[in-house]
């Protein structure tokens, strides 16, 4: 036999599964691009559910309750999450800035849809203006943002 | 007989993988760390319901034919426990007893010639009602085969 010299471990097997993996990596990852989901909220495991493709078509409302009970709207602006107020009191008049803000967005795009991503330990009574601003601005999608669960 | 260059020396002089590695390794372990997943969450889409006494008060379209409704109510006591109601037969805090339930109703109103995709199924909650009872309430009906699940007013 030959003698050998500097014979080492073999790592060409280890560099093909790595490669491979980062090529995987590369084209399932979504990298530097942010749908506006807040990930501190902890949403609902389901084993229903439906992906969504088209994700630059979509705003989410990222749905909470503040010290007071009431709800805490916030949507991603600029980088930063900015709180959008629900059902205000102006000058006695009442407003409602969300509703506003998802009419504006329907007016520019058909294919507008909603995403909501709420606590899942949140009342109802939080969840139901975000619903009644949806309705009231007519957006014809809305979308309910869970986990998925193993079933 | 001896082989010429058998006892020779041969030296594995091919490229230096070290570095080659090192790098991969880097960008491996960056993708895994960084990269955010699709497959991880997902999305149950609701139709919400257009009718002049519905959430919002948004009037319907003189054309349209209204989907016979289905009201689940559900019910909170505040310590977590709930209860959802369909109707005055079915009255359940498990899941799955509501998809069975429900199923069995969509079966009935198939026999009455209604087809789920004319059904609208609203869910009927107390205010305190946790989003994750009326989560799992939503999906119960989607089991049930019925495609159309709105929320209304709270009671």
């Amino acid at each position: 036999m030959p003698e050998m010299k500097e014979g080492g471990v073999n790592v060409t097997p280890l560099i093909d599964i790595v490669m491979c993996m980062i090529i995987f990596f590369m084209l399932v990852a979504r990298i530097g691009v942010s749908t506006g989901a807040d990930s501190t909220i902890a949403v609902p495991d389901t084993v229903r559910g439906s992906r969504i493709d088209d994700l630059g078509n979509t705003l989410t409302l990222n749905v909470r309750a503040d010290s007071k009970g009431n709800p805490l709207v916030t949507v991603l602006s600029h980088g930063e999450f900015t709180a959008v107020g629900v059902e205000e009191s102006r000058n006695g008049k009442t407003v409602n800035p969300l509703a506003d803000l998802l009419r504006e967005c329907r007016k520019r795009n058909s294919d507008f849809k909603v995403i909501i991503r709420a606590d899942r330990e949140m009342p109802y009574q939080c969840l139901e203006p975000v619903l009644l601003a949806c309705t009231q601005a007519e957006v014809g999608s809305v979308n309910f943002n869970t986990r998925v669960a193993t079933p | 007989v001896k082989i010429r260059g058998a006892k020779k020396i041969h030296y594995d002089s091919g490229p230096n993988m070290t570095p080659l590695v090192d790098v991969v390794m880097v960008i491996l372990i960056f993708l895994m760390l960084v990269g955010q997943f699709g497959g991880m969450q997902h999305y149950l889409r609701s139709s919400l319901p257009r009718s002049e006494k519905g959430l919002g008060g948004v009037k319907a379209p003189t054309a349209l034919v209204p989907d016979e409704p289905l009201d689940i109510r559900v019910d909170s006591s505040g310590d977590g426990k709930w209860v959802a109601q369909v109707g005055s037969r079915i009255r359940t805090s498990d899941t799955r007893r509501l998809t069975e339930a429900l199923g069995q109703m969509r079966e009935e109103l198939a026999g009455t010639g209604t087809s789920p995709q004319s059904v609208q199924v609203v869910i009927s909650p107390g205010k305190l009602v946790k989003y994750d009872v009326l989560i799992a309430v939503y999906q119960a009906a989607l089991d049930a085969r019925f495609p159309k699940v709105a929320f209304a007013r709270s009671h």
